[in-house]
């Protein structure tokens, strides 16, 4: 079933960020704040600076510290198996079709999800960006790039991903320290049509983010500094950082997209990050989720006090309009596209009037969407 | 109880001299995991031998990139967070290069060797640092960046290498600064006149047997690798002088600002 947003509104194309604040003369802490509160709906202007005005001693925000892989890959495409049905000439005209006269067969893969068992999902484009419909299966994806012949880095397909019909589940021939060592060198990061760039990596870190996973940036933690995490430690706000690794937002085709509206995650959160979390509920203190993520892996384990745990595992959790959040107060994120499945998420801290009022006064007073723009704190 | 039991911990230029050392040291102390990261991808495997043979418990990463080049530095990083799961509790930047060998003064400097020293020494350890910082925002841990002698006095004939290690001591006190209330603590540590192949080729004339092994110099870095540190920031230690003296100072203030309340000790009336 296709879900339905909560709200509606027509995002115009002068209201996305095209780049970087950095790249605007601005600060990484410098973009827009609009505060929201949740019972009143009352709405504050603000820049993101300024945040620590919002939230009091006591409080603690929750950050996912997962790191941006360069999930972007260019690949060439060779088949393994002997074609039954004339496949080898499928997959060289199409990709062909999509790639342009010079670039040969040449595909834009874009990682999706890693498995447990070492094997990763996979989105497979045309050279231009768009959805590529043709068979991947028994191919050879090698992979250059990077400008540099150092790296060695090819994968197989197994088989198609069985959540994600869209997707190819595939191995690569190197693993652990050495497949990072050949992303990075050989990957970029993933970037949507409203993206000047390309921007390199570290613009697509968070400045905390530690561990490598993400397929795109947990983005509502981007405005963070060093010096304003420090500082609101300074005055009392505790900190407490799980990592979730965000896999693909969209498989390039919308109407797939809504009916796709919550992927499976990877997340972990370790017992001291959960015992700080708890120790700040029980004090009073309010939870503040720093991005999407965050609530739903908190939300996930989660008991019925709203006390977490240690725990390791995959959330598949989707919230929607009358979810009832157990230990999440508040949340701090971006702004959503119309059909964005963020948006039912969002209806979980205000019902939909407010969420509409919110998302009005922020076309009004054109603040800027998608990950290199302003934030909405909710709570 | 080994003194760095489970800890993550990082050396660049562990192929050989001191960051080889070090990283023999650090897994005898129990280290959870050692990510060695060096030019030399041969090298490195032999050390990443030598500490299995010694501690087939440690975690051993070998890591071959040039940190000039920046992309490497992500390489590195990207590959040592992913291995340890965004856990690091120690990191050495120890590699350098003294440039070209005979040294020459500053007014014949070429231009390129000049850039290359201070990429090595100065711009590399910035990056790295920076990279890795945050797997010790959460918990704390500790940077140990290796400077010298010259890095506190010109000499002549030391041109890049001695500016290089005036860069570090001012960014390894600057960070500590910075980092003062989140619990990572920066130091530097100057191990004085060592053999290794790089003293040799800085010094060719000179006699090596009045340098000490590397093997004598590493209690100071055990030391501030290990939780016995805690509170220890800012400072700069000389291996081979009374390096204990300046520690038990650092401990004495350090506890001193953590209990400013407390009643000054041996007081009267």
């Amino acid at each position: 079933m296709v879900a339905q947003s909560p709200i509606r509104f027509t995002l115009p194309d002068d209201l996305s960020a095209h780049e970087p604040p950095e790249k605007r003369g601005l600060t990484r802490d410098g973009v827009r704040l609009l505060s929201t509160d949740r019972r009143e709906g009352r709405l504050i202007h603000g820049r993101f600076d300024r945040i620590a005005d919002f939230l009091l001693p006591g409080d603690c925000l929750v950050f996912n510290a997962s790191r941006t892989l360069p999930a972007c890959l260019a690949a060439s495409v060779e088949r393994l198996e002997a074609p039954s049905d004339g496949f080898e000439g499928r997959v060289e005209r199409a990709a062909e079709r999509y790639a342009g006269s010079g670039a040969g067969r040449r595909l834009q893969i874009r990682l999706a999800r890693r498995w447990e068992d070492g094997a990763w999902s996979a989105l497979a484009l045309g050279g231009g960006g768009e959805p590529w419909g043709g068979d991947l299966s028994g191919c050879r994806l090698l992979f250059s790039g990077g400008g540099s012949a150092r790296f060695d880095l090819s994968a197989e397909t197994i088989g198609r991903d069985p959540l994600v019909d869209r997707l190819w589940k595939i191995r690569f021939s190197l693993e652990g320290a050495q497949l990072m060592d050949a992303l990075s060198g050989l990957g970029n990061p993933v970037r949507y049509w409203y993206a000047d760039g390309p921007w390199d990596l570290d613009y697509y870190q968070t400045v905390y983010a530690r561990e490598p996973g993400s397929m795109e940036m947990p983005s509502a933690g981007r405005a963070f500094t060093w010096k304003l995490l420090l500082d609101l430690r300074s005055q009392g706000i505790d900190t407490a950082f799980l990592v979730l690794h965000a896999g693909l937002s969209s498989f390039m085709d919308q109407e797939y997209d809504a009916g796709h509206p919550a992927s499976v995650e990877p997340f972990r959160l370790d017992a001291p990050a959960a015992a700080r979390i708890n120790r700040a509920k029980a004090r009073g203190g309010r939870i503040v989720a720093v991005g999407t993520t965050v609530v739903r892996a908190l939300e996930s384990i989660a008991d019925a006090e709203g006390r977490v745990r240690e725990a390791r595992g995959s959330t598949c959790l989707r919230i929607t309009p009358g979810y009832h959040l157990k230990v999440v107060d508040g949340l701090l994120t971006g702004f959503h596209e119309p059909e964005a499945s963020h948006l039912d998420l969002l209806s979980a801290f205000l019902a939909p009037e407010k969420l509409g009022r919110v998302y009005d006064e922020a076309l009004k007073e054109k603040y800027l969407w998608h990950e290199f723009g302003d934030v909405n704190l909710i709570l | 109880m080994r003194r760095l039991e489970g800890k993550y911990i990082a050396i660049t230029g562990a192929s050989k001299g001191l960051g080889r050392q070090l990283a023999l040291d650090f897994a005898r102390e129990g280290a959870g995991g050692i990510a060695l990261v060096a030019r030399h991808a041969d090298r490195l495997y032999q050390v990443r031998e030598e500490i299995r043979a010694l501690s087939p418990r440690t975690r051993v990463l070998a890591l071959a990139a040039d940190l000039r080049d920046t992309k490497a530095v992500e390489s590195v990083s990207a590959a040592l967070l992913s291995e340890f799961q965004g856990r690091l509790d120690v990191l050495v930047n120890n590699a350098s290069t003294v440039g070209p060998s005979p040294m020459p003064y500053l007014l014949d400097y070429p231009l390129e060797e000049f850039r290359r020293v201070l990429d090595t020494n100065l711009i590399a350890p910035f990056l790295l640092t920076r990279k890795l910082l945050p797997a010790m925002i959460e918990n704390g841990g500790a940077v140990i960046n290796v400077t010298s002698d010259a890095g506190v006095t010109g000499y002549s004939g030391w041109g890049a290498y001695g500016i290089s290690k005036f860069g570090l001591e001012g960014l390894s006190q600057t960070w500590a600064r910075e980092l003062e209330g989140a619990g990572i603590r920066v130091n530097r540590v100057d191990p004085g006149n060592m053999d290794t192949d790089m003293h040799r080729a800085a010094e060719p004339d000179e006699d090596p047997t009045q340098w000490a092994d590397p093997a004598a110099v590493t209690e100071v870095f055990l030391f501030l690798a290990s939780d016995a540190s805690r509170g220890v920031t800012g400072r700069r230690f000389q291996a081979q002088e009374d390096w204990r003296a300046v520690a038990d100072e650092a401990l004495r203030e350090s506890a001193a600002e953590a209990a400013p309340e407390a009643e000054p000790a041996g007081r009267e009336g």
